[in-house]
């Protein structure tokens, strides 16, 4: 049995030990240690960003490479193969910075689009009722994640769009649409003078949906009637421009691709090199979607859907009310991951002359003024800035479907 | 008292088991279901025979140049006459045995990295696996061990893929261990270190980090040092793989229960002790399904360095395409056999990788 | 809505009739044959592997069987989806791991069958919500999630989930066997109350104090068949069967 004075005594003793111990291994202290370590760092990073920047201005000046912006200015003086603003061999580099960038976002777009649709068919395809359609996506998913995307890009624009028939011999759909070794060619719809009236009709009706998804939600929860949200949507969005359109006599003409000696003029023109780059981008993307779809899917437990089931609900609605938004918390880092990849990915245009922005700047613009530091840095602050755009929109959309828990 | 007499099993009714039964569920269980199931099959037994008959019946096997391709199937003399170059690019024949070596090494220490005796299986695996690059880049270059010189210029194909990927994840491994380390760190400018450091090899497009390599890299060594292209590949590569790794290790980290670290903390180990003792192996076994995955990606971009000019496969195979004496359009067969090399080497080790996890979910569960 | 089983007794909810189940070439359940009255509690004991729960599992179709037939609350259990979402309505079920939603409240997961099967106005369904969080005594917890009750808390927001879809006949399904033991009576006290208010019970359970408490007959199960059936009383004191007297011996000694 301790009595008091024997603790206290015990204390005090414990007390000057301590103390004693601070003041004599200043060394050992954790804090004054890790400010030691952390000084050594920034010594050894000073020290080596110093010998490089000057190693770097003294190479340059050697060389007679100019630093600065100011080649932003400069005529860039080459064309580029397509554009989606105006562009002339004469604008500047600033310019075709900004085509490149262009470029870069359109098939990211087109990547992301069809990436994530091929990734969530074969993804829930993997859970079909069907022994084929299972075996399918397995496929699907094995051959595409384990073939290097720059192979399959080669593939797709040497072999397979390569061996398409000239433009004399195109594939054709019907008049409009045709297929050759030089693009892809459909018609473009040109609005006359009372355009406006239907594109502003369908912005309403898109518009509407939102507004009636809001109005079937309140009636439902009032009524407890449920009410046909989607077939309503699709008839809004399909017939009420199409209304506009009758009404207004049809304000658009179409402008058809037309073969003139050995090419096609018109339309709208796809080329190749854009055509293999978003083919590949989504076929192999969306192998990695696919699974980022099944582990979402996978991941909730069996007792899930028969708790939903004992309630007497429909398979339909167990789906959307308990294991998509279940599946889609595994799901959604996921697919942030396979979106960033798909943009850096979506570089390998230099590997077959797709104008986007890496191979535009830094390709051909770094080649022409030898600027690399230049080209580069900004090129890669694009890249980071989109990347960090998609990561916060899949942030955003994360946090709406995340779990609380204790 | 009653005596319970258990009654006897039946076997079940014949509509419910076997093949009629698996056939029904599975392939014919509705309508659209059987419409699909018939579709496919018809398109199946359409396409098959005519792929054999491209591929096996009446393909060319035999032959040394274009003119041996006689029959109208595949054209497999293309891809014999080329396959010297696929696999070691254009070194040179007589001294390829030192390519063949290497590949042979390394497929040891991977064997005995996984079947030495558990008591030097460690130790001797991180030196092996440590001095492989070494040895290799001697043996292919060749000076230091007083062999024929061999410039890098020659090396190249499918054993170049390898030999960079496998050269990069040796010194990537300990290097990005210690940024993850760093980004776990309590010391903030540390931490801030290794996360810029982590984000931006991430971030990046593997394409920017090539040229960075190829044409930065040379600015910021003093004027007149000539780094060899290969070893600026090789540093880039190692740099871009640490990034990820790291975060491969970050997870690893925090799979391992915080039991351990407190237990290692409670016997009085110091911080490198615990990391090295405790924790390192924990978190090795626990991350090797993604250090995997991780090096099959790496291992995909390889090819990237067909970009810069480096006569990888891909390269080769383009060259090998566009040869004047092999213009028959044989893209078909190039590229198959490519396919089929990489497809292997990546689906094997996704394989590996998944036997992995599967026995480390049984350990768990005891 | 199809014919009603010709032997039926209008008091009996559940007809099973020579009820077989195979899983792939394993007999699992062996010509079973129950009656339950309107009202009833049952209890079915049994050793595990007995396929006690798999046959609750058939009444709600969650478990499907080759032989034989089911009719529950004169609606006969055949290959319809409309007889199937009947029968489900009618019944409700208790997991032994809850399987609450857990990306939805407590409040949402009880209002999710009104609103969606029964298409009940949101606030009626809220209503009635709250009328039963009240009587398994946490009304409290209706904004929380379910990750965030304990696991007696969550088994009393499942059992609520299912009432407030207002079945005929309640199954459970081993519902205390996932429970720390200080939170087994908490969930046995919202059972017997149920019980005492008349609602056919099924119950799978170890818990024998229950039985003797609450249950009307007391069904022991092995080897996929009924091994025997009395009053709990009789059940507990008089087995009859030899395999029931050593099955007894077994879990009342521990």
């Amino acid at each position: 049995m301790f009595n008091e004075k024997t603790i206290e005594e015990v204390k005090s003793a414990n007390r000057k030990a301590s103390s004693d111990a601070t003041s004599t291994a200043f060394y050992n202290n954790p804090r004054i240690r890790g400010l030691f370590y952390q000084v050594a760092l920034v010594a050894g990073l000073l020290y080596f960003f110093v010998t490089v920047i000057g190693n770097t201005l003294d190479n340059m000046e050697a060389t007679g490479i100019k630093t600065g912006f100011a080649f932003l200015d400069a005529a860039a003086g080459y064309d580029v193969l397509m554009s989606l603003i105006s562009f002339e061999s004469t604008d500047t580099y600033a310019r075709i910075f900004v085509v490149g960038f262009l470029n870069t976002i359109l098939v990211s777009v087109i990547g992301i689009f069809f990436a994530t649709l091929f990734g969530f068919i074969f993804g829930v395809a993997y859970f079909s009722h069907n022994w084929l359609i299972r075996k399918l996506a397995v496929v699907y998913v094995e051959i595409f994640r384990n073939i290097p995307l720059l192979l399959q890009v080669f593939f797709w624009y040497f072999a397979v769009l390569s061996s398409l028939p000239s433009a004399r011999q195109s594939l054709s759909l019907g008049e409009a649409v045709f297929l050759n070794v030089r693009g892809l060619y459909f018609p473009k719809l040109v609005g006359g003078d009372l355009a406006w009236v239907v594109w502003t009709v369908l912005a309403l009706a898109i518009g509407g949906v939102f507004y009636l998804r809001r109005w079937a939600k309140k009636r439902q929860e009032i009524t407890g009637e449920q009410f046909p949200v989607l077939k309503a949507s699709l008839a809004l969005i399909i017939f009420a421009p199409l209304m506009a359109a009758a009404l207004t006599g049809f304000p658009f003409t179409v402008d058809y691709p037309a073969l003139k000696g050995f090419n096609y003029f018109g339309g709208v023109t796809v080329i190749p090199e854009l055509m293999a780059l978003s083919i590949a981008l989504s076929v192999y993307t969306g192998a990695f979607i696919a699974e980022a779809v099944r582990a979402g899917i996978q991941s909730i437990p069996r007792g899930q859907t028969e708790a939903a089931r004992s309630l007497g609900l429909r398979e339909n609605k167990i789906m959307s009310l308990i294991i998509v938004p279940q599946a889609m918390r595994v799901i959604v880092p996921l697919l942030n991951s396979e979106y960033q990849s798909l943009v850096k990915n979506s570089t390998l245009a230099a590997a077959i002359g797709y104008p986007d922005l890496f191979n535009v700047f830094v390709g051909t613009a770094l080649n022409q003024t030898g600027q690399a530091i230049e080209t580069i840095f900004m090129t890669i602050i694009v890249y980071f800035i989109v990347n960090m755009v998609i990561s916060f929109l899949m942030n955003r959309f994360n946090s709406a479907v995340s779990l609380v828990s204790r | 008292m009653k005596e319970f007499q258990p009654s006897s099993p039946r076997s079940a009714p014949v509509k419910s088991v076997g093949l009629i039964a698996w056939l029904r569920d599975n392939l014919f269980s509705s309508i659209p279901n059987a419409v699909v199931t018939i579709a496919f099959i018809s398109f199946l037994a359409h396409y098959i025979p005519l792929l054999i008959d491209w591929a096996f019946l009446s393909a060319n096997f035999k032959g040394e140049t274009e003119a041996a391709c006689v029959n109208d199937g595949a054209c497999w003399v293309f891809v014999n006459a080329w396959s010297y170059q696929f696999f070691y690019g254009t070194y040179p024949p007589e001294e390829v045995w030192r390519i063949n070596l290497t590949i042979v090494l390394l497929i040891l220490v991977i064997i005995g990295s996984f079947t030495l005796p558990k008591s030097i299986r460690l130790k001797t695996s991180i030196a092996a696996w440590l001095l492989l690059p070494v040895v290799g880049i001697a043996l292919l270059d060749g000076r230091l061990l007083g062999l024929e010189m061999v410039s890098t210029d020659l090396w190249g194909g499918f054993s170049l893929n390898v030999f960079m990927a496998t050269a990069s994840i040796v010194v990537a491994f300990p290097f990005s261990f210690l940024w993850a380390l760093g980004r776990r760190s309590d010391m903030p400018f540390i931490r801030s270190v290794s996360v810029t450091f982590i984000e931006f090899f991430r971030g990046v497009p593997v394409l920017s980090l090539f040229f960075m390599g190829s044409v930065m890299l040379p600015l910021f060594f003093a004027e007149g040092t000539n780094v060899d292209k290969l070893i600026r590949v090789w540093l880039v590569l190692i740099f871009f793989m640490s990034g990820y790794m790291a975060e491969v290790f970050r997870g690893g980290f925090q799979a391992v229960p915080k039991g351990q670290y407190e237990a290692a903390d409670s016997i009085g180990l110091g911080y490198w002790q615990k990391i090295m003792l405790i924790i390192l192996p924990q978190v090795i076994k626990i991350s090797m399904p993604n250090i995997l995955a991780t090096f099959v990606m790496l291992f995909k971009n390889t090819t990237f360095l067909l970009i810069i000019g480096i006569p990888e496969v891909v390269q080769t195979l383009q060259t090998a395409l566009s040869n004047s004496y092999w213009l028959g359009g044989h893209a078909l067969e190039g590229y198959l056999f490519v396919f089929l090399v990489f497809w292997g080497s990546c689906f094997g080790m996704s394989l590996l990788a998944s036997r992995i996890e599967r026995t480390m979910n049984t350990d768990k569960r005891d | 809505m199809t014919a009603i089983s010709s032997n039926s007794n209008t008091e009996d909810v559940i007809v099973i009739e020579n009820l077989n189940k195979w899983y792939g070439n394993f007999h699992v359940l062996r010509d079973i044959n129950l009656r339950v009255k309107k009202g009833e509690r049952i209890v079915i004991c049994g050793p595990s592997g007995s396929g006690k729960s798999t046959m609750i599992r058939c009444i709600n179709r969650l478990e499907e069987f080759q032989e034989g037939s089911l009719v529950v609350d004169g609606v006969e259990m055949i290959e319809d989806v409309k007889n199937i979402e009947t029968i489900r309505k009618d019944v409700g079920m208790v997991f032994q791991h809850f399987n609450l939603f857990p990306h939805l409240t407590i409040l949402e997961n009880l209002t999710l069958g009104p609103i969606w099967v029964q298409k009940k106005p949101k606030a009626e369904a809220e209503e009635i919500a709250m009328k039963y969080l009240e009587r398994v005594k946490i009304p409290d917890q209706a904004n929380k999630y379910p990750g965030q009750l304990s696991g007696g808390q969550q088994q009393r927001v499942a059992i609520a989930r299912s009432l407030c879809m207002n079945p005929n006949i309640m199954l459970f399904d081993e519902p205390t066997s996932a429970l720390d033991p200080e939170m087994i009576k908490e969930v046995l006290d919202v059972m017997i109350e149920l019980a005492q208010e008349g609602m056919t019970m099924l119950c799978v359970t170890h818990e024998m104090g229950f039985a003797k408490k609450v249950a009307d007959r007391v069904i022991f199960m092995d080897g996929g068949e009924i091994v025997e059936e009395n009053e709990p009383e009789a059940f507990f004191s008089n087995p009859q069967v030899d395999r029931t007297q050593q099955f007894l011996e077994q879990i009342l000694n521990h």
